[in-house]
Order: C-alpha cells, then sequence, then structure tokens
C-alpha cells in the first residue's frame, strides 16, 4: 500500500435524497497525546442502518460515543437531527433525549427493578406521567420478549435478558436514533441470537441505527451500509454484500479473513 | 447414556457429630477447644463471682441521675424525657407501617430500645419518684406510635418532615425558650448538661450532620474546578492529619477567636459540637469518596445517555449504589464516633464516661485505696457503650442485607 492510499480520506456520505440525522464532518479526537479518530467523515440518513466494525483500538466505539457526546472531541462538526453538539448543555441534553444507547456492559441500573429501570428516564426527562410511562415500559418489554420480568433487579437476569432490558429502556424513551456499542460482545454465545433477533426486528421497523459490532449475520441481513475502520480512520465503505463478497482495501482483507 | 441423578450423602446430625466435626476434628483441634473451654470457665466462674460477692454496685445505683443527665435540673427532667419519647413515638410509627413479614431494621432497633424503656419504666414505678410520670409517658408513646404506624399507614407521608423536625424540636425542648425566667420552659444552660444525654447529643449531631457534609466534601474532592477540588483536600487532609483530642483544643481556643467573641458566648458543648462534626466529617468524605468510586463509570454514562441531568444522575443513580457500598464503613465510623465523644472533657464537658472520673473522685479515701469502685463503674459504662454500639452494628448488618436483594 503506498503512501498517498494511507493519507487519502475515506468518507462515508449516506446515499443522496435521504434526510440526514447524524451528520459527522472532519472529526478529530485525541486521548492525551493519543490520535484516536483522524478526519471522520460520515452521515447516517433516517432509517437506514449502519454497521460499523473493525479491530480493537480503531476507534469504533470512540466514535459511537462521540455521536450522543460521552466523548468530547476536539476538532470537527457533530450534528444530530440538526442539532450541533457543542459545549452547550441544553443542545447536548435535547440530543440525548433523541437517541437512544446499548452499552456492551448493559449498564442498568442494579439498585432498581427492571420497570424503574425503564421508566425512569421517561418520568424525569419526558416528565410523563407515571402510568403512563409504565404502560409504555411494559408495550417494549413485550415487544423484547421478556414481559414477565418488569419487577425482577437486573442482577437476577441472564445477560441476554439484561441486553434486551436495555434495548427496551433506551426505545421507551421513544428515540429518533439507536446508537448500539457492540451490544452482544459480553454475552454467552448461547443467548446472543435473541439479542440480535430484537434488533433484526427493529431495523426492519425503520429505525434508524448506528451498530458496532462483529457480527457479520445481522450487517448482512438487515445493515445498509458498512463501515470498517482502522487506527482512527475510516478504510473502506460499501454495502454488506461489497464487503462478503470483494473487498478492495488490504487492511480489509485481512480483517475479515480474522473474524469470518 | 445419562447418568441418573443420586441424592447426596446423608451427613451425620446431632449434637454428638456436631462436636467431633467442629470442636474435635483433630488432636490439635481437640486441645485448642479444651484449652479455650478452660480459660473461659476459669474466667467466667471468676466474673461471676466478684459481681455478685465482692463488687459494690451502691454508688452506680447512687449516681443513675449523674451517669444519665449530669446536672440537669431535677423538675425539668420531664423535657429530656419528652425527647425520648417523641423519637420513640416516631421509631414506632416507622416501624409500625411496613408490613409484618417483611425484614424491617427500624422495627428490630424500635423493639430492642423499647424493651430498654419498658425496663427503666418499671425501675422509676419502683423507685424513681421525680421520673416516675414521665417513664410511664415514653412508654406509653412507644405503643402508641406504633399502633400508629400500624393502624394508619398514611401517616407515613409526613415521616420525613417529622423526623427531620424533631432535631431542631428536640434542641429547643432541652435548651429551652430564653426570657421569663421560672417557666416550665425555662432556659438550662448547656454547661448543665452531661452524662449519657450528652453522649447521645454529640454523636446523634455529629452523624447527622457530618453525613451530608461528609458527601458535599467528597464530590468537592472529584469536582472539576481546582478551588473547590483543592479546597476539599486540604480541608480533608489537615483535618484527618491531626487526633480529635488536638481539634477539640483548638476548636475551644480558635472558635471564640475567629468569631470574635468572648469565649463564655460560645459554650463548650457548641465548640465540641464543632470540632466533633468537622472531625467526623472529614473521614465521611474518604468513607463516601471510596463508595463513588466503587460505582462504575458506566453507570453515570447510562444515566447520561437517557438525558437525565448530571444532578439527577448524581442523586438516582450514583450516590445511592456509592452510599450503599460503604453502609459498613460508615456504621462504622459512627459507632467510632459514639465511643470518641468521651475525649469532650477537654473542652470542660461531663459526657458518659467522664461521670464514672467524677463518681470515682467524690469517694470516701478508703475505697479509693483499695482501688475502689472504679471497676464497677468501668464495667458499667462499658455494658452500656457496648449496648448501643452492637445495637448498630446489628442494624448495620441487616440494612447490607436488605439492600442487597438482587445485587449483581
Amino acid at each position: 500500500m503506498s503512501e498517498a492510499t494511507m493519507s487519502h480520506i475515506v468518507r462515508a456520505d449516506a446515499p443522496e435524497g435521504g434526510e440526514k440525522i447524524i451528520e459527522v464532518d472532519s472529526l478529530n479526537k485525541w486521548f492525551g497525546e493519543f490520535h484516536v479518530l483522524k478526519d471522520i467523515n460520515m452521515s447516517v440518513n433516517r432509517g437506514e442502518v449502519v454497521v460499523v466494525i473493525g479491530p480493537s483500538g480503531s476507534g469504533k466505539s470512540t466514535l459511537i460515543r462521540c455521536v450522543n457526546r460521552l466523548e468530547e472531541h476536539q476538532e470537527g462538526k457533530v450534528t444530530v437531527d440538526g442539532i450541533e453538539l457543542t459545549d452547550d448543555m441544553r443542545n447536548i441534553d435535547m440530543i440525548r433525549r433523541e437517541t437512544g444507547m446499548v452499552f456492551q456492559s448493559f449498564n442498568l441500573f442494579p439498585h432498581l427493578t427492571v420497570l424503574e429501570n425503564i421508566t425512569l428516564a421517561p418520568i424525569r426527562v419526558r416528565k410523563w406521567k407515571k402510568s403512563e410511562a409504565e404502560e409504555r415500559a411494559h408495550y417494549f418489554l413485550g415487544k423484547v420478549g421478556i414481559p414477565e420480568q418488569a419487577n425482577k433487579y437486573p442482577g437476577q437476569l441472564s445477560g441476554g435478558q439484561q441486553q434486551r432490558v436495555a434495548i427496551a429502556r433506551a426505545l421507551t424513551m421513544g428515540p429518533k436514533v439507536m446508537l448500539f456499542d457492540e451490544p452482544t460482545s459480553a454475552l454467552d454465545p448461547e443467548v446472543i441470537g435473541e439479542v440480535l433477533e430484537v434488533m433484526v426486528t427493529l431495523a426492519k421497523e425503520g429505525m434508524t441505527m448506528m451498530v458496532v459490532t462483529h457480527e457479520m449475520g445481522f450487517a448482512r441481513e438487515v445493515g445498509d451500509r458498512v463501515i470498517f475502520m482502522d487506527s482512527g480512520q475510516i478504510v473502506e465503505v460499501g454495502s454488506p454484500e461489497h464487503f462478503f463478497s470483494n473487498p478492495t482495501e488490504e487492511r480489509t482483507k485481512s480483517f475479515l479473513s480474522k473474524i469470518l | 447414556m445419562m447418568i441418573p441423578s443420586r441424592l447426596p450423602p446423608v451427613p451425620a446430625t446431632g449434637a454428638r457429630a456436631w462436636l467431633r466435626d467442629n470442636l474435635f476434628s483433630s488432636t490439635a483441634n481437640s486441645i485448642a477447644s479444651v484449652v479455650t473451654l478452660v480459660l473461659v470457665a476459669w474466667l467466667g466462674i471468676n466474673l461471676f463471682s466478684w459481681m455478685f460477692f465482692d463488687a459494690t454496685w451502691q454508688q452506680i445505683w447512687n449516681n443513675l441521675k449523674l451517669f444519665a443527665v449530669y446536672r440537669y435540673p431535677v423538675e425539668l427532667l420531664w423535657r429530656p424525657l419528652a425527647i425520648i419519647g417523641m423519637v420513640m413515638f416516631l421509631l414506632g410509627v416507622s416501624s409500625g407501617i411496613t408490613p409484618s413479614g417483611e425484614t424491617n431494621i427500624t422495627r428490630g432497633v424500635f423493639w430492642s430500645f423499647s424493651g430498654l424503656v419498658f425496663l427503666l419504666t418499671v425501675l422509676a414505678l419502683l423507685s424513681w419518684e421525680s421520673v416516675r410520670l414521665g417513664w410511664v409517658m415514653v412508654s406509653l408513646a412507644c405503643l402508641a406510635g406504633y399502633t400508629l404506624g400500624r393502624e394508619k399507614p398514611i401517616v407515613a407521608k409526613a415521616l420525613p418532615w417529622l423526623w427531620g423536625a424533631s432535631l431542631p424540636l428536640g434542641f429547643v425542648l432541652l435548651y429551652g425558650v430564653p426570657g421569663d425566667a421560672g417557666n416550665i420552659l425555662r432556659v438550662v444552660e448547656t454547661r448543665e448538661w452531661g452524662g449519657f444525654m450528652l453522649t447521645l447529643i454529640i454523636s446523634v449531631v455529629g452523624i447527622t450532620v457530618s453525613f451530608p457534609l461528609g458527601i458535599a466534601l467528597a464530590l468537592g474532592r472529584r469536582s472539576k474546578l481546582p478551588a473547590i477540588k483543592y479546597f476539599c483536600i486540604g480541608f480533608i487532609e489537615i483535618i484527618r492529619g491531626a487526633p480529635l483530642i488536638s481539634w477539640l483544643f483548638i476548636a475551644s481556643l480558635l472558635v471564640p477567636l475567629l468569631f470574635n467573641v468572648s469565649p463564655d458566648r460560645i459554650g463548650p458543648l457548641l465548640r465540641a459540637l464543632v470540632a466533633v462534626t468537622l472531625f467526623s466529617s472529614a473521614y465521611m468524605a474518604e468513607n463516601v469518596r471510596g463508595g463513588l468510586q466503587a460505582v462504575p463509570r458506566g453507570q453515570r454514562e447510562a444515566a447520561q445517555a437517557l438525558g437525565l441531568s448530571g444532578w439527577q444522575t448524581l442523586k438516582m443513580i450514583v450516590l445511592p449504589q456509592a452510599l450503599k457500598a460503604v453502609i459498613p464503613a460508615i456504621v462504622g465510623q459512627s459507632i467510632g464516633l459514639f465511643k470518641d465523644t468521651s475525649l469532650v472533657f477537654i473542652v470542660g464537658l461531663f459526657d458518659f464516661f467522664n461521670i464514672a472520673n467524677t463518681v470515682v473522685a467524690n469517694q470516701p479515701e478508703s475505697l479509693l485505696v483499695t482501688g475502689g469502685i472504679r471497676l464497677e463503674l468501668s464495667l458499667f459504662v462499658a455494658v452500656i457503650y457496648f449496648f448501643f454500639a452492637y445495637r448498630m452494628s446489628i442494624a448495620s448488618r441487616q440494612l447490607e442485607k436488605t439492600l442487597g436483594v438482587g445485587e449483581r
């Protein structure tokens, strides 16, 4: 690979004609001296499912965490639903209300029941009535397939069930975008399927999703576009078919050969 | 081919099996058991014979009022008793409202203190004329509170307010209302306070005030604002760097100087309270900080991702988990503070422990020479301290267990 291709900036723009809901423009981020995100340009259309893959340490989790400002960026522009992320806490709160996030380690609140986990933010942030929030919570618990677990504590559930509660918790807020940060990486192999199933249903219903994952089956089934990242930059972008049949970049090929 | 499940081997049961397994499982264990048994028996017999044949308990019995309240006027003893009644009433309501069957910490605390109250009521009926009516009223308050909680659980809503109001109300009752001497609410100067009452006042005020202060300091120590952060670090480290006894000295000299008033204006109790509270809050801060560090970063992130504000995240997600993690440490510190109050003699106060010294000093020469009644007094003081400290320790263990439901 020549120097020229190394420094070439790959753009991951959403297809024309769609309504852009996430726009990342020349994003740069450092952890101390370490340049973790380098000139990231990407966007996501409403209703699109974008899958981000790449080796660990490639910056894909950091990128998704920049979208709802769990990480602060130093250069460039991140815009979600027309609101630019700046230091202004009001903007940040507005964006966080509209973006649901699912974490690798679930991050359910262990001191609250499943129902309380789900209704906390709708009641405190959206200012819904308790009865209304609980009704919606029960609806989404049914949707993720565990309606009977509402009054248990997270510690009493299996990993797969916990992650589905986390998805229900994010969905109950009625988000416009769902961010998934390696949602199945901490799960036992036999329960990964039940979480992916929920995500596939969501995608098919038209939810806008940005998903960091190693689950190629998921990408193939519902992904509109796949972004491959390595050492802080976007290396290759394309449809899932493109990635599985004829990836062009050396680094992509070597990565895919390891995980497939 | 599936291997069928079998039942586990039946363990030997009964006293013999237990003894064999636990006390005489090996030669070394048998020797240790026998030696310990002999030692405990020897100590027990000696203590027993001393307690019932040699010791004189008369002086403790005679000085009980001194031990309880020091020089608080006899005719106004209904005021501290009213406070005990108020607290027991609230405790009764608090334990009455939870449905029976559920483990309830308040209920355990309530019944052990009620037991003490009933015992004292019986003693008062038999021999303490001046507080007879008062103790009967306190006993009734216990029962009334419990019954009220039982019958009308709706009062639960008012409980936090009532508990909050009880502290200032208690102070007013104890201190009195200025003006109008001769009144039943006449002022009793804090230098007249003492005994177990003073020990309780200093511990309760010290613990309740240092708790929020400690949380504030712990959060301040993690603040991003350097001014707040370094102030908190400085405060905590300086306070923890010197023993309580030196802070009591400093408080008694420095407080009048700082606020530019004559030492008579600020009573020794206030100075002791300031020193004890600040001292305790520095330790509380470090305990709470340990708890804050035990909460995974993901918890805060999940709350933020849901749109909760920083304050909401702290109040509803981080602090509940952090405080739960450090309950044992906080209770341990409370027990320590309860006993450390005995150092307030430094500022001229007579707390429970120091009454014992006063009593010894006032004994006839003959008793002093033979070792006198010091041992009896020390034992009495130790038993009372133990009752309260151990009760706190039990409550803490129950609290941990209750809050541990559904833990990961």
